[in-house]
């Protein structure tokens, strides 16, 4: 049970401070998300085009919180500079509005258990 | 297909007058301006049909804030630009209407954690088209935008833009049909909204597992297990609870396809 309370659960104290989580978070990637939580969301992350990659993808993440606030995750995450864009697409297909609550995409459009987001540093599907 | 013509076009000539005032803190001239008066489509969005209005106050107040991003505000609730006209005003005055529709301009303070930024029309287009392609997605599994040309994307933003009701839906009716061998869209683009502005966004069939038609009613019962009596208005008006899903996607949906309904 130690364990788990250590796993990829997204918080706002982890979002602002992700670079300096870097280390010991690539140590727990290979833990599964707790999914007791009601209130959590998985998402997978996934880089398209000319973006890179992140070491660990899969993120339990409070289902309340609006997408653009994985988007500035990421960006912090992959260390972007602030004038960088950062796109984000569901389905490969649409980029959801910034303020779109996680939970209505993933009551939408997630598959097996999570919700796969694209991003990608230019526009993607338009 | 849509085969109640007139109330697709009722809805599209749907307008409301608004009067935009000035923020009292930001007028820098001894002249008072005048409030600005405009009829405005329902069914638009506010960076489509306010470049008059900005120029209008543009005198009023200080050179600092003339380059930087005008917002709006109906009673202190900042309003969302991506959201279309109609849409707002049902939701904040639906219960209790005032025309004209009184709104507060702004050139400062921007409420950053509440609105998105815009600084063109091609925010709004990019926006638009994602809802629409969103909309698709759930409809026909996308397949109805992704075989369109993007001349034909182009006409659907363009007939909204220049408030062409033929040149939007000689496209636009595309996505009105159904495929397949069952009448009706796979599921309805639909979000519900509490009078707070919280969303609500659930895959929602047109049809009930016996393979009858899905009425308002029976999808209210389904999101507000709890509660008696929930009532919904789109384009001011209070839908009928018997009517049927597939035809109030048809012909009540906001040119991004999606309906936008407000709990009422």
């Amino acid at each position: 049970m130690a364990d788990e309370k250590q796993t990829d659960e997204l918080s706002q104290a982890e979002l602002s401070c992700a670079t300096e989580n870097l280390k010991s978070e690539e140590q727990k990637e290979n833990l599964e998300s707790a999914k007791s939580d009601k209130n959590k969301v998985d998402i997978l992350l996934k880089a398209t085009g000319d973006a890179p990659i992140m070491k660990k993808k899969k993120w339990a993440v409070d289902a309340e919180k609006p997408i653009g606030w994985v988007m500035e995750f990421v960006k912090k995450y992959l260390k972007l500079e602030p004038e960088e864009k950062l796109f984000m697409y569901v389905n490969q297909t649409f980029a959801p509005s910034p303020d779109q609550i996680i939970r209505n995409l993933y009551e939408c459009f997630g598959t097996d258990g999570k919700l796969v987001l694209h991003y990608c540093k230019s526009q993607a599907w338009g | 297909m849509a085969n109640d013509r007139e109330v697709l076009r009722e809805i599209w000539d749907g307008k409301l007058p608004i009067c935009f005032q000035l923020d009292q803190e930001e007028i820098m001239e001894i002249q008072q301006p005048d409030p600005f008066y405009v009829m405005v489509p329902r069914l638009s969005y506010f960076p489509l049909v306010t470049d008059k209005m900005k120029r209008h106050f543009l005198r009023y107040i200080s050179q600092e804030s003339a380059d930087s991003e005008m917002w709006l505000d109906y009673n202190g609730q900042p309003l969302k630009w991506h959201y279309p006209i109609g849409f707002l005003y049902d939701l904040y005055c639906g219960s209790d209407p005032q025309l004209p529709w009184t709104l507060t301009v702004h050139f400062t303070k921007f409420p950053e954690n509440i609105l998105l930024h815009c600084t063109n029309k091609d925010v709004v287009e990019a926006h638009f088209m994602s809802t629409i392609k969103e909309a698709d997605v759930l409809k026909h599994r996308g397949q109805v935008m992704s075989t369109m040309q993007k001349k034909d994307h182009n006409q659907l933003w363009l007939g909204l833009q220049n408030d062409k009701f033929d040149q939007f839906w000689a496209i636009n009716r595309r996505l009105m049909e159904s495929h397949g061998e069952n009448e009706g869209f796979k599921h309805i683009p639909i979000r519900i909204y509490s009078d707070d502005g919280t969303c609500n966004q659930r895959l929602v069939s047109p049809k009930n597992n016996d393979g009858s038609r899905k009425i308002l009613q029976q999808l209210i019962s389904e999101i507000f297990p709890d509660k008696t009596e929930v009532k919904l208005r789109t384009h001011g008006i209070m839908i009928p609870p018997d009517t049927p899903l597939q035809w109030l996607s048809e012909h009540m949906s906001y040119p991004d396809n999606f309906l936008h309904l407000c709990v009422c």
